[in-house]
């Protein structure tokens, strides 16, 4: 293909646009103020070249591919580049309307360079919003494993906290990890923490349930602690069923009775021997 | 395929390390009847640990067999159901209520001597 | 990655086992981890006894969804006697042959989509999906 005159132009006047193109890119830079100054000057010379590097090679597919993993690859905020993806269209408009030339020939020439900088554009957007939106699924992930550990209190003894609102996804990754989790540390008594839990609904009570049940089948046993009074009212005005399930109110309750369902008890050293909790 | 059934006291021990078939299934049921009839066996552990799937035939199979040994004087505990078997009981609607169950054979029979006052 | 539907005939017990088996293999190929892994076998073993039970003979088709999701298919199919009331065939605890009666809302639970079509005396088909998460 043949470079376009619009090309040749923006070629041909590099240094200038280059200049005027930092201009206003320096007038703007409260808007990327994130970057400092030397920073800056480095970026905006990185950033430009790499634009004309891409223009000077006939703007292939695989070359603007390239070009957007080069400038993402960089981690600069999306406003600075979109801004400087404008300015140059704005100077580039500037050096065609002082050309001088016909207005038919002015027309062709912004046509041209409309067609030369919006993939530019639109790919940028598009990368930087899916690399975005995996950055967010990833985080969403792996704030949802790491937020239902099983935590091993003491022999046979663990507690799970669950902390947030539980959906279905959640509860499925939750009972997974209750599940591992008793298998890994032989855990015969699990205390399920719903302190942190803001609502208890049908739904979630629900799924609680479900994950008591199949901490059962495994061979363990569960004990709900954590419930406040206002979950008390919500389960009992709900009518939801906990089953068989013992529950507490707070995870010192709680632990006293696992101990007590395994013989076990806390005695302490200093006090006449023999005196439980 | 037979799935082999120990004793041990006056217990019985059992581990299936086989993918379990219907055929198998319905055979071991059978199968440890007729030990528990024979040995006059009070407890029984029937360890699951090598089970990969447990669908609602096989689920059944074993509930039956649970109330089948009460009826015959023995107590069952089942162990070892592993965690995507439980998750998969859990979908299909099957809570075993009322089986007995312990993490491994060993925390098994430690239950048994609960459950019988041992 | 071998993508070709995979089809198991259903004439008998064994049939129940070797269609599991190849589902469960399917399913780690495609990456679902052990569980789902399990969730899957399990509903293609419930479709395939469901076939042998009540249709007598039939087929599960397994094959992999390559769209937007990935994940797997498993079609059920036969030309038994079909289920007259689909409502309560999906109840749990409606059973016919003194099972449990959780086999097909089980199947809706351990998978992601489920679809049932039946006619009386012409038989069934049963599509359920699972996608990797
Ligand atoms: N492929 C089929 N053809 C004809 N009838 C069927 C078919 N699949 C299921 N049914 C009918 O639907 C009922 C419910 O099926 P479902 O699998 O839920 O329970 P079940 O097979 O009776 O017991 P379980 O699956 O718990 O062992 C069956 O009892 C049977 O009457
Ligand atoms: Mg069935």
């Amino acid at each position: 293909m043949e470079a376009a005159p619009v090309v040749t132009l923006i070629n041909k006047r590099r240094s200038e646009i280059v200049v005027r193109w930092k201009e206003y890119m320096e007038e703007r830079k409260d808007s990327s103020s994130i970057i400092d100054g030397r920073t800056i000057e480095t970026t905006n010379d990185n950033f430009v070249d790499l634009i004309f590097d891409y223009l000077a090679d006939n703007q292939s597919q695989d070359r603007l591919n390239n070009l957007m993993g080069r400038i993402l690859a960089l981690g600069w905020p999306l406003s600075y580049l979109t801004n400087g993806v404008h300015i140059f269209r704005r100077v580039v408009s500037t050096l065609i309307i002082e050309s001088e030339m016909e207005k038919a020939v002015i027309l062709d020439y912004f046509k041209a360079m409309e067609d030369l900088l919006d993939p530019i554009f639109n790919n940028l957007i598009e990368d930087a919003t899916s690399t975005w939106e995996n950055t967010v699924s990833i985080q969403k992930r792996a704030l949802m494993e790491l937020s239902a550990p099983l935590i091993p209190v003491m022999e046979y003894l663990a507690v799970m906290p669950l902390i947030g609102t539980i959906d279905t996804e959640r509860a499925k990754l939750i009972m997974e990890n209750l599940l591992e989790g008793v298998i890994a540390y032989r855990t015969e008594v699990v205390l399920i923490d719903i302190t942190g839990v803001p609502v208890v609904d049908t739904m979630v009570a629900h799924h609680i349930i479900q994950a008591a049940e199949a901490v059962r089948l495994v061979g363990s046993e569960c004990v709900l602690v954590g419930i406040r009074p206002e979950i008390a009212q919500t389960i009992v005005n709900l009518g939801i069923e906990l089953g068989e399930f013992p529950t507490k109110s707070t995870l010192k309750k709680g632990i006293e009775y696992a101990l007590e369902l395994t013989n076990r008890a806390i005695v302490y050293k200093d006090k006449p021997s023999g005196l439980r909790l | 395929m037979r799935i082999p059934i120990l004793k041990l006291y006056n217990y019985l021990l059992t581990t299936i390390q086989v993918e379990l078939d219907d055929q198998t299934a319905i055979q071991f049921q059978d199968d440890l009847l007729n030990k528990i009839h024979e040995t006059g066996a009070i407890g029984v552990v029937i360890d699951l640990t090598s089970v990969e799937i447990i669908d609602s035939y096989i689920a059944k199979i074993l509930g039956d067999v649970v109330n089948m040994s009460e009826l015959l004087g023995a107590k069952v505990v089942l162990t070892g159901i592993r965690p995507a078997v439980a998750l998969t009981l859990i979908d299909l609607g099957i809570r075993l209520k009322g089986v007995p169950t312990a993490l491994d054979l060993e925390q098994g029979i430690e239950k048994l001597r609960q459950e019988l006052g041992e | 990655m071998n993508i070709a539907p995979n089809r198991v005939e259903i004439h008998n017990e064994w049939d129940i086992v070797r269609a599991r088996q190849s589902g469960r293999e399917r399913a780690k190929e495609l990456g679902f981890g052990h569980v789902d892994q399990a969730r899957i076998a399990t509903a293609i073993s419930e479709l395939a006894r469901n076939i042998y039970l009540y249709a007598k003979h039939g087929e599960i088709i397994i094959s992999v969804i390559d769209g937007e999701k990935r994940g797997i298919s498993i079609i059920a199919e036969d030309n038994g006697p079909g289920i007259r009331d689909l409502r309560k065939a999906m109840e749990d605890g409606y059973t016919t042959s003194g099972g449990l009666g959780a086999g097909l809302p089980g199947v809706k639970r351990l998978m992601d989509d489920f679809d049932i079509v039946s006619e009386e005396g012409q038989g069934t088909k049963i599509t359920a999906k699972k996608y990797l998460r």
